[in-house]
């Protein structure tokens, strides 16, 4: 089956600049995939690329077996896409920006735009330069999802929302995956990564660091343990893969990589009373990650 | 703890700096501007003879008067230096006033930094008050380099203007700038958007011009003067005649309209405007099926003020066109003063062909304005909501083209027949063919700055309003002032205007405007090709 998004050896570099080095990416048709880094990590950029608005270095990017460059049209009529910092016609209404919007796209579902409109709480007879910035980012994720397009590129598509639209955003892109939509997040809230994702890569000035399923990067990453004892604390500081020991008063917390038993033999020895241990979070494996290659480029 | 001056003055010292920015190149056009018209004059009428021959030409010309302002003490270098300078650099003045003035603040609430500065240590009416003040930075930069530059030319024995004079005629050509500022400061307020705020600046400027007119167009009508801001410009006679007394009113104007401006400031919300604004309205979506309609649909006010602006002019024009003519018609020395500015032909003909230059100039702003609207629907971010569905970048930009140059064949047409209905009212005895041809010529001096306009957007995206502003301006200039020093060929040649005949003093000459036009076109294409090689950019 071809690809959804097809990225090999893509690069932009702006004077001395990488924005991106050499993305290889792969991502099939109905997956939902998380795109993570802090700003500048070069996220929108990839965006821009799959959409042909700015031309590689090098590399190439296809959409659907498309090339981005050599046939942007056809890749487009595929493609749906919301973007961060939406600026839209100040001079028309809501519902004239989507009507426009769906005829320059050629793929519109009225009932689901009308679905929409509802379920995003949008007056569409207000004109577009007395809508707040959620509301403008309310019309650029209707006129996007009202499409049914088969690829969804949302780049920090939440930006402005209030917590109720942030559901209302969730629902909807639930609702693209039982589809089968393929559904690219390009995001730095965790939460909503960890929440609708399959997959995630995390890039960092301008590569891609990590890529996997969060069962894969939370099994690559450590554990967290938070064990209580009636006695003295044991010392875990030689203790195989063990690490980020912290000590406060009879409760001890750490973070263990790869076999715990080595440490369960030595808190059974000790006496433990209570013990608990939870997968990392995805912020927690993302800052961990970041820490991790900060220290490495510091030192 | 008392706060550093410039914490608390922060909007005052960012608006100051970007007016003070903006003032550059008008501080050098006018300073050229002056120069170039009073060492010309002293080269080109050397004599007694040649003198008493301009002043027969102009000196009691209605048509002249009313285009240009009352000619007073023009057998002098410093008298014609004042009537050149103060008629078309005050209306100049006028215009780049309304427009910094509503960029500085309604653009800048427009665009949510206005809101940024809001959150400090300062109140809307505070902040507001310090954006007016930093505007007077871009007219004092003017006054200041022109003021200099002219006592300077004035220095040279045959131009003879000393440093007070060029002072007090520096500051009469800034004034009108300041007060259109101020006027535009206030619109700002009253309006909901920046293009509505500059509109009805502009529609200032064009009531107090058409006043203006009218007043020195009969002399039985000169009282008129004193109704129109460009009229207190010309009351000032800062070399020939200085009366102060007509500072008075510029200076009530501009305080009165600073005042109101920071008043309603502190009255309104963020964002909000005086005047009523339509917030919703029932969805009108027939243009809205595709890039050509969008681009009908937005530019179609902004077109139809400037057909307005375009057809008024030359309405005037050919209204006073008769009795401009007339006086060349009677005399053989105005007819041979003509020809020295390069002109043949006579009486109302002669002075449609010469006038129409202005018409020419706003025809090829009109062209300006499509090719800046189409780069800053690139730079706002709006062209890529296009693009990234199913518009390709080819026939987006096609479409900016061909409206581009229907917008200005249209202009074109409607400077004819305006012209031709103006000259008719008064019986001129041209024919509507000969005005609806000579309009037609003047689009393409216009489709030419379309395609350089064009060039410039697909491959110096950033450069496009300089290239294409500053090519007009420099082609304006060179055409006004070129046939009086005498410009070397090469450098007359560098303006577009410099290729077109003077119609309908003499016959549109197509083969050069159809060479014109072809170089426009190739801009267009040429353009077109980086467009598609390069990356969308923003600001």
């Amino acid at each position: 089956m071809t690809a959804a998004i097809s990225c090999s050896g893509l690069s932009k570099r702006y004077g001395e600049l990488d924005a991106l080095a050499g993305l290889d990416l792969e991502i099939a048709e109905g997956e939902v995939y998380g795109y993570l880094g802090p700003n500048g990590a070069g996220k929108t950029t990839t965006i821009r690329l799959l959409l042909g608005l700015i031309r590689p270095t090098s590399g190439s990017a296809r959409l659907f077996g498309l090339d981005c460059q050599r046939e942007p049209v056809a890749a487009h009529r595929r493609v749906a896409y919301v973007s961060g910092e939406t600026n839209l016609w100040p001079s028309l209404t809501g519902a004239e920006t989507l009507h426009l919007l769906g005829r320059v796209h050629g793929q519109l579902d009225e009932s689901y735009r009308d679905e929409l409109i509802s379920r995003f709480d949008l007056d569409p007879s207000r004109k577009v330069r007395t809508y707040s910035k959620g509301n403008r980012q309310k019309v650029s994720l209707i006129a996007a999802l009202m499409t049914r397009a088969d690829l969804l590129l949302l780049d920090e598509p939440t930006s402005g929302l209030d917590p109720l639209m942030e559901q209302a955003f969730r629902h909807s892109v639930h609702e693209a995956r039982e589809r089968g939509q393929t559904v690219f997040l390009s995001s730095h809230i965790l939460s909503e990564v960890e929440a609708l994702c399959d997959r995630v890569g995390i890039l960092r000035a301008g590569a891609l660091i990590e890529e996997g399923t969060l069962a894969e990067m939370r099994h690559l990453s450590a554990l967290s343990v938070e064990a209580t004892f009636d006695g003295a604390v044991p010392d875990l500081s030689g203790v195989g893969g063990v690490s980020a020991v912290e000590v406060v008063g009879s409760v001890v917390r750490c973070q263990v990589r790869g076999s715990i038993e080595p440490l369960l033999k030595v808190l059974a020895a000790a006496g433990v009373r209570e013990l608990l241990s939870r997968e990392p979070s995805l912020e927690e494996l993302f800052l961990a990650r970041y820490g991790a290659q900060s220290a490495a480029t510091d030192g | 703890m008392a706060e550093p001056l410039g914490a608390r003055a922060v909007v005052l010292r960012l608006t100051a700096r970007r007016a003070g920015r903006s003032a550059g190149v008008w501080a050098y056009a006018f300073s050229l501007f002056v120069g170039s018209s009073a060492l010309g004059y002293a080269a080109t009428y050397k004599t007694a003879a040649q003198r008493r021959q301009l002043v027969t030409t102009f000196g009691n010309n209605a048509g002249v008067d009313a285009l240009i302002g009352r000619a007073h003490d023009i057998s002098t270098v410093a008298g014609f230096t004042e009537w050149r300078s103060l008629g078309i650099l005050s209306l100049v003045g006028a215009i780049w006033g309304v427009l910094l003035g509503t960029r500085l603040l309604r653009g800048e609430e427009d665009a949510g930094r206005f809101e940024l500065v809001l959150v400090g240590r300062t109140s809307r009416g505070g902040a507001t008050a310090q954006a007016v003040a930093g505007l007077a930075a871009g007219p004092l930069v003017v006054f200041v380099v022109t003021a200099v530059a002219t006592a300077v030319v004035g220095h040279d024995s045959s131009v003879a203007i000393g440093a007070g004079t060029a002072t007090f005629l520096a500051l009469a050509l800034v004034v009108s700038a300041v007060m259109f500022a101020a006027l535009g400061a206030l619109t700002s307020q009253l309006c909901p958007t920046r293009r509505r705020a500059a509109a009805y600046g502009g529609a200032a400027v064009g009531i107090s011009f058409v006043i203006r007119m009218v007043a020195d167009a009969d002399p039985h009508l000169g009282w008129l003067r004193w109704a129109s801001p460009l009229g207190w410009v010309e009351q000032l006679r800062p070399v020939t005649a200085p009366d102060g007394w007509a500072l008075a009113p510029v200076a009530l104007l501009s305080l009165a309209a600073a005042g109101l401006a920071v008043a309603l400031a502190s009255r309104r919300d963020l964002g909000a405007s005086i005047l009523p604004d339509r917030t919703a309205a029932a969805a009108r979506t027939g243009l809205l099926g595709g890039p050509a309609g969008l681009v009908v649909r937005l530019g179609r006010s902004g077109v139809a003020a400037w057909a307005l602006a375009v057809g008024g002019l030359a309405l005037i024009v050919g209204f006073i066109a008769k009795a401009g003519g007339s006086a060349i018609t009677d005399s053989p020395a105005a007819r041979r003063a003509f020809a020295r500015l390069g002109d043949t032909g006579t009486g109302t003909r002669l002075f449609l062909g010469l006038t129409f230059l202005l018409v020419a100039a706003l025809l090829s702003l009109v062209a300006a304005g499509q090719i800046s609207a189409a780069r800053s629907s690139e730079s706002d971010g709006l062209l890529e909501h296009l693009l990234v569905r199913s518009t390709r970048r080819s026939t987006w930009f096609l479409v900016v083209a061909a409206l581009g140059v229907a917008v200005v064949l249209t202009c074109g047409l409607v400077a004819g027949t305006a012209a031709w209905l103006g000259q008719a009212s008064q019986h001129g005895g041209v024919p509507y063919g000969v005005m609806v041809n000579a309009g037609l010529s003047l689009a393409a001096p216009g489709i030419f700055v379309l395609g350089l306009g064009a060039l410039a957007l697909g491959v110096l995206p950033r450069g496009v309003d300089f290239i294409t502003y500053g090519f007009v301006g420099w082609s304006f200039l060179l055409e006004f002032i070129g046939g009086i020093i005498g410009l070397n060929h090469w450098i007359l040649d560098t303006s577009v205007f410099h290729q077109l005949a003077t119609a309908p003093a003499v016959s549109p000459d197509w083969a050069t405007n159809g060479v014109v036009m072809g170089l426009g076109a190739l801009g267009i294409a040429l353009g077109m090709l980086g467009f598609l090689r390069r990356d969308l950019r923003g600001a």
